[in-house]
């Protein structure tokens, strides 16, 4: 029987601010475990909860590029559960009245526009790490109240391809606004999946499976597929799917029960009562609106006007990284073409093998002045890949550099001249073969030429030359 | 009074009333101010970083916080000297001194009687003379009781006037920091060293610090006292009554004037089962963190949640377990609507028509409660009874208003001391400190 498959997506997403919802603690989960935790964090008694100002400006951006609606009056409650990951017994959330309402998110899937719903984005606070070694749990509170927003679509997918799709423009949308950082594998980004079968053409939904905690583009991808063909086949054999969280496991390449969905826990939510209700004035929401960062789109169409092609805009806009260096060496760069090429090429293979820790000695400016070395013609092409590799190493600029290793191109007349003149001094056959028709020695004097100088003769100069001196003879 | 007698006092009375938690012998003054070598005593639901912070409760009967509440750095900067935690109704829960986990608080006046609560031991300390200030709260009445009980002036100011950062809590939307003092001038000094905005506390009023002291009068000539007709009317005990008129003619004699005024008695009558049920539902959740997992006094167990389950079972008392799962059922998903929605609801029209109260007058007076102190033992409560459910229970109307609210010892009854209570507009301590001196220098002047 040919079914629809029907997917919602949710998604946790942690925010990109200083420090903790509702605790001054910083905001950094890849640390030493429990270094950054204080009384709030820990669920001391006593303590109370300050709404972080920059996390409702971040979940604000999220609202604003998916369109929803924004509540101005914000709200937060408890959702109460034991657990030991849960110090204060409870996770402040927005159960009531999510902060963005009724939005959407339009990705292109082969080439074709689908129009994805959002029913909501609300704010709330992450829950401490556990983790196991041996027979003893670890409980890590650096992520204890950590920002989050959650953001829930409407069940309007119906393949794989168009949930990665879905994350993944999300995922760009988020990180170019420096909502998130996204990094999915670090956990800063998970997805649970909501499918169900249904009869083709139907309107009757199947019975919903949650997926929980996908944590890369690629298993959201394998996980959906491999769960479409299990209740397929279950279906197929007249069985029922029953209605169950669970997880994906890579090992066995399939989707593993985790619970029953049947023995939901009651949250209990209710207000929180020690958050006054806040109304965020239009003037606040305006100015969240005006610092909006580029959306990808937009940085699309600016490496299209700065002449990039659109292979290399699409490459720099899927490496924010990248792009945020690349931004600012275009700006400062003599030849965009030039800078456009060694970003594309060079930085590109220079981050395959070094990834992000490439920025930590090179940066922007003594990039571009570096470029500028090539375009005023102080050093040859060749000697830029040196001197580069060079700068990666030392973290050096490159004007020290070319000093250090001696290396400028010569390209005033006199100088290459006298290379010139005792290069063919050297080779006197050199002129007869050029009388004689042929052009290739030309380029042997220049080699000559190349070698006297230890390669600093400006090549094109130096073949001008060479050819004068030629006639000349 | 100097710390050393203050601290002599408190042990010499730990034996009959068992006022203290803690006796703190090492604080020193650290700095000069309204409080200057003043000793202090904190209720021990108040954070003190490494001093014993028990809450009352068992779970807690070990746990040494690791920072303290935003009071206590204000009372350091004013001068003051902390010398004991005392007693409290466990988790700042039961009006009678009976639920802590160290045993029973004593009246001083009559050691056979209740000293009140929650906040029995710092009413105790005041009341013996042990210090001038003794911090407390307030989530129904728990300092305006005890205060009454034992003849000490008991202060609640306006909710968010004093930051509850760093208070263990009852019920957060009703819960107050709170104090005795044993005049009313010096409840003014203290609201001015309490007050001002905590950015720790968001639910804190976005002002400075009051400066009630300064311009605290006694002079009430023209003031409208508003004359809480339906409590009066709840009170049966003769004593009581004939002192609260003598108490009015007094205050008509310098000036004032008197204003009856009354309130649906439907909606009084509901107001303690609409508190239990937002005071308990939000218990439930508030007191969730104490599993025994980062704190307190952890139990073995199987598994994690055997471990919380074994640590809540040996940890509370049975009072607290009670309202525990009042509070829970009340907040399940099938009960929440007609349980605690609707308790909001009821608090919120209650709110409305106490405030229309307040808006006839300067501020609302009546007893505080409608006799003396109970007999520990003994004592015959008829739950469903206009006095139980108004005269002895009106005062949580504060509570669900935030509106500032102060009982001061007027005549006693039954040879013991006896308040009344006076509730002002929100945000106007200064006035309710004004009428609260007239009624102390009228009480001086009947006595």
């Amino acid at each position: 029987m040919k079914r629809d498959v029907v997917i919602g997506i949710e998604i946790h997403c942690e925010l990109k601010t200083e420090s903790k919802m509702f605790s001054g603690s910083k905001n950094t989960i890849n640390d030493t475990p429990n270094i950054h935790v204080n009384e709030i964090d820990l669920g001391h008694p006593g303590v109370l909860p300050t709404l972080n100002q920059k996390a409702v400006e971040l979940a604000l951006r999220a609202c604003m590029l998916t369109h929803c609606k924004i509540d101005t009056l914000l709200k937060f409650d408890r959702k109460n559960y034991y657990y030991s990951d849960l110090p204060k017994g409870f996770q402040i959330t927005q159960q009531f009245h999510p902060v963005g309402k009724d939005g959407y998110l339009d990705i292109v899937v082969e080439g074709k526009t689908k129009h994805v719903r959002l029913d909501r984005i609300h704010m709330e606070e992450d829950t401490a790490k556990q983790y196991h070694i041996d027979e003893h749990t670890y409980i890590d509170y650096n992520r204890a109240g950590v920002p989050l927003i959650e953001i829930v679509s409407k069940p309007d997918m119906s393949s794989a391809l168009e949930a990665k799709e879905y994350v993944s423009t999300l995922r760009n949308l988020l990180i170019f606004a420096d909502v998130t950082d996204g990094k999915m594998e670090e956990g800063s980004m998970r997805c649970d999946i909501n499918i169900s079968l249904k009869e083709a053409g139907s309107t009757v939904f199947g019975t919903k499976v949650e997926i929980k905690n996908l944590n890369s583009l690629n298993n959201i991808d394998k996980a959906i597929e491999a769960e479409i063909k299990r209740q397929n086949d279950l279906l197929d054999q007249g069985e029922v799917v029953l209605m169950q969280t669970r997880r994906y496991d890579e090992t066995l390449k399939t989707t593993v029960a985790m619970r029953s969905k049947e023995s939901a826990v009651d949250y209990r939510y209710f207000p929180e009562p020690n958050i006054r209700p806040i109304l965020l004035q239009p003037s606040f929401i305006e100015t969240v609106s005006n610092s909006l960062p580029w959306t990808p789109t937009k940085w699309f169409e600016y490496l299209i006007d700065l002449g990039a092609n659109e292979i290399e805009a699409n490459i720099l806009i899927n490496n924010k990284t990248l792009l945020d260096f690349g931004s600012i060496v275009l700006k400062e760069v003599k030849d965009t073409r030039l800078g456009l090429n060694w970003i594309i090429s060079e930085l590109t293979s220079y981050m395959n093998s070094l990834g992000e820790k490439l920025f930590e000695t090179l940066n922007a400016y003594d990039f571009a002045l570096f470029l500028n070395l090539i375009s005023d013609k102080v050093i040859s092409g060749k000697q830029a890949k040196d001197v580069l590799k060079w700068m990666i190493e030392s973290g050096k600029d490159a004007q020290t550099l070319v000093e250090e290793h001696g290396l400028k191109v010569v390209s005033d007349d006199s100088s290459l001249l006298n290379w010139i003149d005792e290069a063919i001094k050297e080779n006197p056959q050199s002129v007869i073969d050029f009388k004689q028709g042929k052009d290739r020695a030309v380029g042997f004097i220049v080699g000559q030429v190349m070698k006297k100088s230890k390669g600093q003769a400006d090549p094109a100069q130096c073949n001008a030359l060479v050819r004068q001196r030629f006639l000349e003879q | 009074m100097d710390k050393n007698t203050s601290i002599l006092k408190l042990k010499s009375i730990q034996a009959d009333t068992n006022a203290c938690v803690t006796i703190i012998e090492n604080d020193v003054k650290t700095h000069e101010g309204l409080l200057s070598d003043m000793p202090i005593a904190l209720k021990d639901n108040v954070i003190t970083k490494g001093i014993l912070t028990t809450g009352g409760s068992k779970l807690l009967s070990n746990y040494i916080p690791p920072y303290s509440a935003t009071i206590v750095h204000k009372i350091k900067q004013a001068g003051g000297i902390i010398v004991a935690k005392t007693s409290l109704d466990e988790l700042g829960m039961g009006g009678t001194g009976t639920a802590s986990f160290n045993g029973i608080v004593r009246n001083p006046h009559d050691l056979k009687r209740q000293a009140g609560g929650s906040s029995s031991g710092s009413a105790v300390v005041v009341a013996a003379k042990a210090v001038d200030y003794a911090i407390g709260s307030d989530t129904g009445d728990s300092v305006r009781k005890p205060a009454s009980f034992v003849g000490v002036v008991g202060t609640k100011p306006t909710y968010g006037r004093i930051s509850r950062y760093g208070i263990i809590p009852y019920a957060s939307s009703l819960d107050h920091v709170g104090y005795f003092t044993s005049n009313v001038s010096q409840a003014a000094r203290l609201c001015d060293v309490l007050s001002g905005h905590d950015p720790l506390d968001q639910t804190s009023l976005p002002y400075a610090p009051t400066k009630t002291l300064e311009t605290l009068s006694d002079d009430v000539k023209g003031k409208v006292f508003g004359i809480f007709e339906d409590v009066i009317k709840a009170i049966s005990d003769e004593e009581t009554l004939k002192n609260f008129e003598r108490l009015c003619s007094a205050l008509i004699e310098r000036g004032a004037i008197l204003k009856s005024i009354s309130m649906n008695e439907d909606l009084l009558r509901a107001c303690l089962p609409t508190y239990y049920i937002i005071a308990n539902c939000e218990a439930t959740a508030n007191h969730s963190n104490l599993t025994g997992v980062n704190f307190g006094l952890t139990q073995s167990g199987e598994n994690v949640e055997d471990i919380m389950t074994q640590t809540r079972t040996v940890g509370f008392g049975t009072l607290i377990r009670k309202r525990f799962i009042i509070g829970s059922y009340g907040l399940k998903d099938e009960n929440q609507e007609k349980l605690f929605r609707q308790a909001q609801k009821v608090r919120r029209v209650v709110v409305e028509e106490f405030t229309k109260m307040l808006n006839q007058c300067d501020g609302l007076l009546a007893p505080a409660t409608s006799s003396c102190a109970p007999l520990l033992e003994g004592a015959n409560t008829n739950v469903l009874s206009n006095t139980h459910l108004i005269a002895e229970n009106y005062m949580i109307l504060s509570n669900f208003s935030g509106a500032p609210s102060i009982t001061v010892p007027s005549l006693p009854v039954n040879g013991l001391p006896h308040g009344v209570n006076i509730t002002c507009k929100i945000e106007d301590e200064a006035t309710m400190f004004n009428m609260a001196l007239a009624i102390e220098s009228c009480v001086k002047e009947l006595l």
